[in-house]
């Protein structure tokens, strides 16, 4: 039996937590807390919040009201200083995968495991990354370069490369946007993987049949608003559906 | 030994080794590699910074000489020629003599000959001419005389000239103001050429800030990857810094051995006149001046990438 992950202490916890830009609210007054080996879906119309909600959770942008708790560190009041510090902990995918062009696949997974840690020797992160690679099914193509690649295969690589210094928390911004169903069906299947890791995952996401069927966490913000929580195991109705 | 988990510490040395390679490459690799890749938009960048570090580079030197020229001018101010008539007597000058060394405010007096005087022109840039034209000596015999203070040197005039060994057309070398006059003449040329390099300083600055924002731009993905896996704020803005000393530093080499290479010509054609227009610029001064001139560019080159990453880079 799983055990309860709400069981452990949160990696990510937000305490009415609000995000204005003018008058508007982007995210508003949002309570929630992430634990480890969680995969939760974050979903919502266009507009809610998703987006900038995971950008609090990654400091790039800082609330205008509340606190963000990443790792046990204070991401809500973070000097751009310290920001390095919490970046290592948290794991990000992109929907357009943001590799490097020049870079074939190890290269780019190992780029970011030594730009975050330069004690890291060629040799080590070359076998941390062909690891990586192999863990997400691309062991055999750690030499292709991006454009060599499909589009899941290059979401894969950005995945091992978020993974790759073993981060607590990996969040997603519709990381299956780009992809078809079947190779999007892949990509979710990989982010179950790294859950059952111990990884905490959150995954921004619009497709409504991986939300439906995976029957993960789902959290839905509409208007910057968190309207429901759902936990793992229900299927809820799709009330966002109607707006986006 | 199966089973045994080995916690050994990672050897210093090769940990230094690992870091200090990893630097090299990142930093300094990466910028080498897109300062190449990106010659094109350096290249304005280049051109202003080494055409002002040129201009600074001569401006420093003439600055230099200009500064020299000003105290053999003071000092030039402070020497008094008492001119002395053909036919003076040699008691009456030795009696003038003895009066102007017993006077508190002269440091000296020295008797300068007609045949001195002549020996003197020749070293003179266009005096030899004029006194190959002349059948005789033209130049007169003279007390030198040497005022503590550039300010007595009118009272010490105004005692000598009345005096009967004195030629009575062309008393003394005494030109009330002249110095004063090189020196206003020398504050101008010294404000008009800060105001210059400050100029071509502000275009240079600014024209280095636009490529290194250009470079950014073109960069922005690898930019934001660095930051979102945890990349140090030194780090990843370190390539660019490194990008700015290079375009620095080879605008500085460029200046610098030019302005080496003008004012070894001027000390090599130009022998005496050039003494006499430029004082002090010697080999070393030149060497050192474009040295100057290949740090200035060095700190030009990392400033301007500093100031334009602080107001780029964050948005």
């Amino acid at each position: 039996m799983r055990p309860l992950v709400a069981e452990r202490p949160p990696i990510v916890e937000l305490i009415g937590v609000s995000r204005a830009y003018g008058l508007r609210h982007a995210v508003d007054a949002i309570d929630l807390a992430l634990h480890p080996g969680e995969l939760t879906l974050l979903v919502g119309p266009s507009g809610a919040g998703k987006t900038t909600l995971l950008k609090l959770i990654n400091r790039e942008i800082r609330p205008t009201a509340g606190e963000v708790w990443v790792a046990g560190i204070p991401a809500h009041r973070l000097k751009s200083s310290h920001v390095a510090d919490l970046r290592r902990r948290v794991g990000v995918v992109f929907q357009d995968y943001k590799l490097l062009p020049r870079l074939n696949a190890i290269e780019n997974v190992a780029f970011g495991l030594q730009a975050g840690d330069l004690r890291i020797s060629d040799a080590e992160a070359r076998d941390r990354s062909l690891d990586a690679l192999e863990a997400v099914g691309l062991g055999d193509r750690g030499g292709a370069f991006p454009h060599q690649l499909s589009g899941g295969q290059q979401q894969r690589v950005a995945i091992a490369r978020a993974v790759v210094a073993q981060p607590p928390l990996l969040i997603a911004d519709e990381p299956t946007g780009n992809l078809d169903q079947e190779t999007a069906w892949e990509i979710m299947d990989l982010f179950e993987d790294i859950a059952a890791w111990g990884t905490a995952v959150l995954v921004a996401t619009h497709n409504v049949e991986i939300v439906t069927r995976l029957k993960r966490r789902v959290v839905t913000l509409v208007d910057g608003r968190l309207v429901r929580d759902q936990p793992a195991g229900q299927t809820g109705r799709m009330a966002w559906l109607v707006s986006s | 030994m199966a089973g045994v988990v080995v916690t050994a510490r990672f050897p210093r040395r090769r940990l230094i080794q690992t870091v200090a390679a990893n630097l090299v490459r990142l930093v300094f690799g990466s910028a080498a590699r897109n300062w190449g890749r990106n010659i094109g938009s350096t290249a304005p960048a280049l051109g202003s910074m080494t055409l002002l570090l040129l201009m600074s580079g001569l401006v420093g030197l003439t600055g230099f000489a200009l500064h020299n020229l000003e105290v053999v001018q003071a000092r030039e101010a402070s020497l008094l020629h008492v001119y002395l008539r053909d036919d003076a007597a040699d008691p009456d000058v030795v009696a003038l003599w003895n009066r102007l060394s017993s006077d508190p405010r002269i440091a000296r007096v020295t008797y300068v000959s007609k045949a001195d005087a002549l020996a003197r022109a020749h070293t003179i840039p266009g005096l030899p001419e004029l006194a190959n034209a002349s059948e005789s000596n033209p130049f007169p015999a003279s007390l030198d005389v040497q005022v503590k203070s550039i300010n007595d040197v009118g009272a010490i005039d105004a005692v000598a000239r009345n005096e009967r060994v004195v030629d009575p057309l062309n008393p003394t070398s005494y030109d009330r103001g002249a110095y004063q006059r090189i020196e206003a003449v020398l504050f101008g040329i010294a404000v008009a050429g800060f105001a210059f390099v400050g100029l071509l300083g502000f275009v240079a600055v600014t024209v280095t800030m636009n490529s290194i924002k250009a470079a950014i731009l073109s960069r922005r993905d690898e930019i934001t990857i660095m930051q979102l896996v945890g990349a140090p704020r030194w780090m990843v803005r370190g390539p660019f810094v490194v990008e700015g000393a290079i375009t620095g530093t080879l605008a500085g080499m460029v200046a610098g051995a030019v302005t080496f290479g003008l004012a070894m010509s001027g000390i090599a054609a130009g022998s005496q006149s050039f003494n006499q227009f430029a004082p002090g610029i010697t080999t070393t001064v030149a060497a050192v001046a474009a040295a100057i001139v290949i740090g200035a560019g060095l700190g030009l080159g990392s400033g301007s990438s500093l100031l334009s990453m602080r107001r780029h880079m964050e948005s």
